[in-house]
């Protein structure tokens, strides 16, 4: 891979394209800034879920976010499953590709779930060079995202943002910081999640989630089926100021509301940024959105 | 210091035994919990069954999602049985769970419980071909215009390529009219499985799924054009259930149809 500029440029704010939502895009064409993907959810031939990517695609810039990648499984690399990610991605020409720093699947056993990694050298190298091959496959650096976690390991010898960092730079791959993925992990590990923010190296967070979880006191679920609670917009906030305007979006997973809510979600989060970091407002208000952005990294 | 690939092994062991009926839970138990960090061993159980659960509820929700209807006919009870028992038999092996239930009629159809009740592996097996219709390859569909703008001649000869989405669902029993009443939110009728019964299955231009039931003569004249039999071979098939006036006929308002039905991408 070439070393030019690490992270792409600023989308703006965005939201996960859901089924329930495919016409309302389509009909009345909502002013979001850019969409993400499932990558998954359109490896298929054809029929509607094909119809309105491509149809909504020709409209928004498009992430696509996979799955499945099992990034940290001990198994091979699933090939199939790479030439598919590079077709759709050929289809749909997305502005870049991630998944998860995890691993889902061994001896094709899939738990359909994003497994959490012992934080080991073993580890690093394992992952960083598997992340090396996807690239090169693929050829484009991809983001790797952060999880929740309800377990850690006694083998691990670190903490996950050194594991984080350690991956994204051995690999040369970027990040997707998962703002609430970060909240409840803390939570359940008891870590302060300011913390990790402040250890994470900047240059290669590209992009970022945002979503609610299930707090059951003792232990916080990882949901994605809840409003963005005060908590992660906080730490949001904290995120701004640490990284500058990084592309944020809403991911909800279930319990799905109608899309004007996750429209009132993302106003919500474009206010905190504006409010976080002088001059986006100006630059917003400069995006023209049917042309490719300029970089604004908020720190200027 | 179990290695990377142990640690995994361990967990997802973990992950895929029945807590309700596996001895061997414990042992798995043990074994991965060393690995972990936890105050008690409470803790670590609780650590632990959060993803045991996520797994079987991920799974258990995309079999009701699959097959509605099907969880409908069973009831809660026996639905949950039938999950458990498949999840169980089957666990994924494919990276998107749109596949996870391709075995399901199988099973259903196998299994020394279910087995008895043959109509659940059929109704199953039309949902798995609803889905099949639902995500196929989109293609051009050919209209009627172009069959009649070929010389007459060359008629004769005409083979007909389908659209991926096309399929033939057939059954002994009457599981489509149950699926079709639970559907409508009605009790579905008593298990008969005195007919043998044909559906063809496709998705139109509008993206919607549709199907409807095949008479004997129409189902053969669909499989013949399937296999890639030409007009004048099916014309004569056709004589064994009509007369040599009819057959043709009858061919010809079928193919209408199909095109009508946008089922037929291109003349051959």
């Amino acid at each position: 891979m070439t070393e030019t500029a690490l992270t792409q440029d600023f989308l703006g704010f965005g939201l996960g394209l859901r089924t329930n939502h495919f016409d309302h895009v389509l009909n009345t064409r909502p002013d979001i800034d850019w969409f993400e993907v499932l990558s998954e959810n359109y490896m298929v031939a054809g029929g509607k879920p094909r119809y309105y990517l491509e149809s909504i695609a020709e409209q928004y810039p498009i992430v696509m976010h996979g799955v499945s990648m099992s990034i940290g499984s001990t198994d091979p690399l699933d090939m199939e499953y790479l030439t598919a990610l590079k077709k759709l991605a050929n289809d749909v020409q997305p502005k870049w590709i991630s998944d998860h720093i995890c691993w889902t699947s061994i001896h094709d056993v899939n738990s359909h779930d994003l497994l959490p990694l012992p934080y080991t050298e073993e580890t690093i190298n394992h992952v960083a060079e598997r992340v090396r091959t996807v690239q090169d496959f693929l050829g484009r650096r991809i983001l790797l995202e952060n999880v929740s976690s309800y377990l850690s390991y006694k083998d691990s010898t670190m903490d996950e943002w050194t594991f984080l960092n350690a991956v994204a730079e051995q690999a040369d791959c970027l990040v997707l910081l998962d703002i609430n993925n970060i909240y409840v992990s803390a939570r359940n590990h008891h870590f302060d999640p300011v913390t990790y923010l402040n250890k994470i190296e900047p240059k290669r967070v590209q992009q970022f989630h945002l979503a609610g979880h299930s707090d059951y006191g003792d232990y916080v679920i990882d949901t994605h089926d809840h409003d963005v609670p005060d908590s992660v917009w906080d730490l949001y906030g904290t995120a701004l100021e640490r990284f500058g305007a990084v592309s944020t979006m809403i991911e909800r997973d279930g319990n799905i509301p109608e899309f004007s809510g996750l429209e009132q979600e993302l106003n919500i989060a474009r206010d905190i940024a504006i409010k976080t970091l002088p001059g986006l407002q100006t630059h917003l208000d400069g995006l023209n959105k049917n042309s490719n952005r300029n970089v604004f990294d908020g720190k200027s | 210091m179990a290695s990377l690939k142990q640690t995994q092994e361990l967990f997802m062991a973990y992950i895929l035994s029945d807590k309700s009926t596996d001895n061997a839970q414990d042992d798995k138990c043990s074994a991965f919990t060393s690995l972990i960090t936890a105050k008690s061993d409470e803790d670590g159980q609780t650590r632990l069954g959060i993803y045991a659960s996520a797994y079987r509820l991920r799974l258990i929700e995309t079999i009701e999602t699959d097959h509605e209807m099907l969880g409908i006919y069973l009831g809660d009870e026996l639905f949950d049985k039938m999950a458990q028992e498949y999840i169980n038999a089957h666990p994924s092996s494919y990276r998107s769970l749109r596949h996870f239930c391709d075995a399901l009629p199988p099973f259903l159809q196998d299994d020394a419980f279910f087995s008895q009740y043959p109509i659940l592996s059929h109704i199953a097996a039309f949902e798995r071909r609803l889905l099949n219709a639902f995500d196929a390859e989109e293609q051009s569909r050919a209209s009627f215009s172009e069959l009649e703008q070929l010389a007459p001649e060359h008629w004769p000869e005409s083979r007909f390529r389908f659209h991926s989405s096309v399929q033939i669902f057939k059954c002994q029993s009457n599981a489509v009219e149950s699926w079709q009443a639970l559907k409508n939110q009605q009790t579905p009728p008593q298990p008969d499985y005195s007919i043998a019964c044909a559906w063809l299955l496709w998705r139109g231009e509008e993206r919607l799924t549709e199907f409807i039931s095949l008479t004997e003569y129409q189902l053969v004249l669909l499989e013949g054009f399937l296999q890639g039999q030409s007009l004048a071979q099916q014309c004569e098939l056709m004589l064994n259930y009509f007369d040599e006036e009819q057959a043709p006929t009858k061919v010809l308002q079928a193919i209408r149809a199909w095109f009508e039905m946008g089922i037929i991408r291109a003349i051959a």
